[in-house]
């Protein structure tokens, strides 16, 4: 079977699946996929036979974990979801990121309250990850707007990266077994001291296996005009390490805001990197015009991406893990909107394009060719 | 009340995949308390979808004896009598 381009969108009303041949002229829509339920978090794992993965967060009846082992043309719920032991005390409210694991069973899960969890058989069970979900910190994280969530989980050999909003990032080098927080140049701005040890609005964390060591970070920027305790505290929003994430530095210079969501890096090149701006007090696109930024040096310099984008009257917000970029020669990039559009960016984000115009409001958005 | 209590839940659309597809349970339980523990024990995920981790009743769920709601008689300590029927009902939504 010729390989296929899968895109799996996660929205306010359920899941959706698209696929297009490699040329992706076109993508065929089907869903929604646990219907009328918002879906936070989905997986494409690829490891073997491909099997599609997504939260569906049940406000009413709870969290389950959606499967598919025939690419999205059906789903049924893996034997169980993400649960605290009842002598915990707390009671899962969302789930917000889904990772594939060493082994083609294992899958790891970031949860709010901001918990990890750890499945060796497809997601049928789980076992909550004390080192982070019982951390010292732990009782003393804030929940930011979306909830107090842990939504990334980066994994490098023994070496894993979590992103905890508001917690900041913390980092295991022992295969998860304990985690240390790692906000050296990762700035607040909603807290008198502009560089605390964690607690930070960590938005998004992403690597490349061909940089070893280095880390770019979406963090909570827009604290350019803060006049409040500790002052104005420019250029905290976007950054990047190249010590395993022991200290950061800024890269936002050329952006025109510091505050975004999504953060994403190119699959063949880990100088390239993508970030989609915001207007701080509106989480919309400046002066209604989109736009997606990106680098192709590392951080050091910006270029506007916007050729297909409306040029005003657009207001929309992209969420942190709404965009992604497929792995094809000249990648092209995707991202969802709150207002239920979904773009693709052909030739490396060169063209825009908008897929589909009148999905529900779209949560998170994965890509895969298989 | 009465020790073996035989009663019915009714169980909305959404939940009967958690039951085999049952629409009606029949139950022999003292309390609603009791109730929810043969769950638990009967059909663990039907129990986790009234329940959270807890052991708490989810927010966006009601309980019915009858017509009472369960917080207006003597919540999870509410006595069943034999022919009593619990409702398990989702709160109403919008947006």
């Amino acid at each position: 079977m010729p390989e296929r381009v899968i895109l799996s969108i996660g929205t306010k009303k359920g899941l959706f699946v698209a696929d297009a041949p490699k040329t992706r002229g076109s993508f065929a829509l089907r869903g929604p996929f646990g219907p009328g339920v918002g879906v936070y978090a989905t997986l494409i794992d690829t490891r073997g036979k491909p099997r599609l993965y997504a939260s569906s967060c049940n406000p009413f009846f709870g969290m389950k974990v959606l499967l598919s082992t025939d690419l999205g043309k059906s789903f049924k719920e893996t034997k169980s979801a993400p649960a605290f032991p009842k002598e915990d005390g707390r009671a899962l409210i969302n789930i917000w990121s889904l990772e594939a694991g060493d082994n083609k069973k294992d899958l790891w899960c970031g949860v709010e309250p901001a918990s990890l969890f750890r499945s060796d058989d497809c997601g049928d069970s789980w076992e909550m990850v004390s080192g982070i979900s019982n951390h010292e910190h732990a009782r003393k994280w804030q929940p930011g707007n979306g909830g107090l969530c842990l939504h990334t989980i980066l994994r490098d050999g023994k070496r894993m990266h979590l992103g905890i909003s508001t917690g900041g990032h913390y980092m295991s080098e022992d295969g998860g077994r304990s985690f240390k927080a790692s906000n050296k140049g990762i700035g607040a701005g909603f807290q008198p001291d502009p560089y605390p040890e964690f607690g930070q609005c960590v938005h998004k964390i992403v690597s490349h296996k061909d940089a070893p060591g280095r880390l770019y970070i979406q963090n909570h920027g827009g604290w350019a005009e803060w006049d409040g305790p500790g002052g104005p505290r420019p250029d905290i929003g976007v950054l990047r390490s190249d010590d395993y994430g022991r200290s950061w530095r800024s890269i936002a210079k050329g952006l025109p805001s510091d505050f975004g969501f999504p953060i994403v890096v190119h699959p063949h090149d880990p100088d390239t990197i993508y970030v989609v701006p915001l207007v701080p007090m509106t989480r919309t696109c400046p002066d209604g015009a989109p736009a997606v930024w990106r680098s192709e040096n590392g951080g050091d310099s910006w270029k506007r991406l916007a050729r297909g984008f409306s040029k005003k009257e657009s207001y929309f917000t992209v969420l942190r893990d709404a965009m992604d970029i497929d792995e094809l020669k000249s990648p092209a990039l995707y991202f969802g909107t709150t207002t239920g559009q979904l773009w693709i960016g052909r030739d490396g984000g060169e063209k825009w394009d908008c897929l589909f115009d009148s999905l529900p409001p779209i949560h998170c958005v994965k890509v895969a060719v298989v | 009340m009465t020790r073996d209590a035989t009663i019915t839940i009714l169980v909305p659309a959404a939940l009967r995949a958690c039951c085999g597809g049952a629409s009606e349970l029949p139950l022999s339980a003292p309390s609603v308390h009791a109730v929810l523990e043969e769950l638990e024990k009967t059909y663990p995920s039907l129990y986790r979808s009234i329940c959270d981790e807890t052991g708490k009743v989810r927010r966006h769920v009601n309980l019915f004896v009858n017509t009472s709601h369960v917080r207006d008689r003597q919540g999870l300590d509410t006595a069943l009598a034999p022919g009593d029927v619990i409702t398990i009902l989702p709160a109403v939504s919008g947006g």
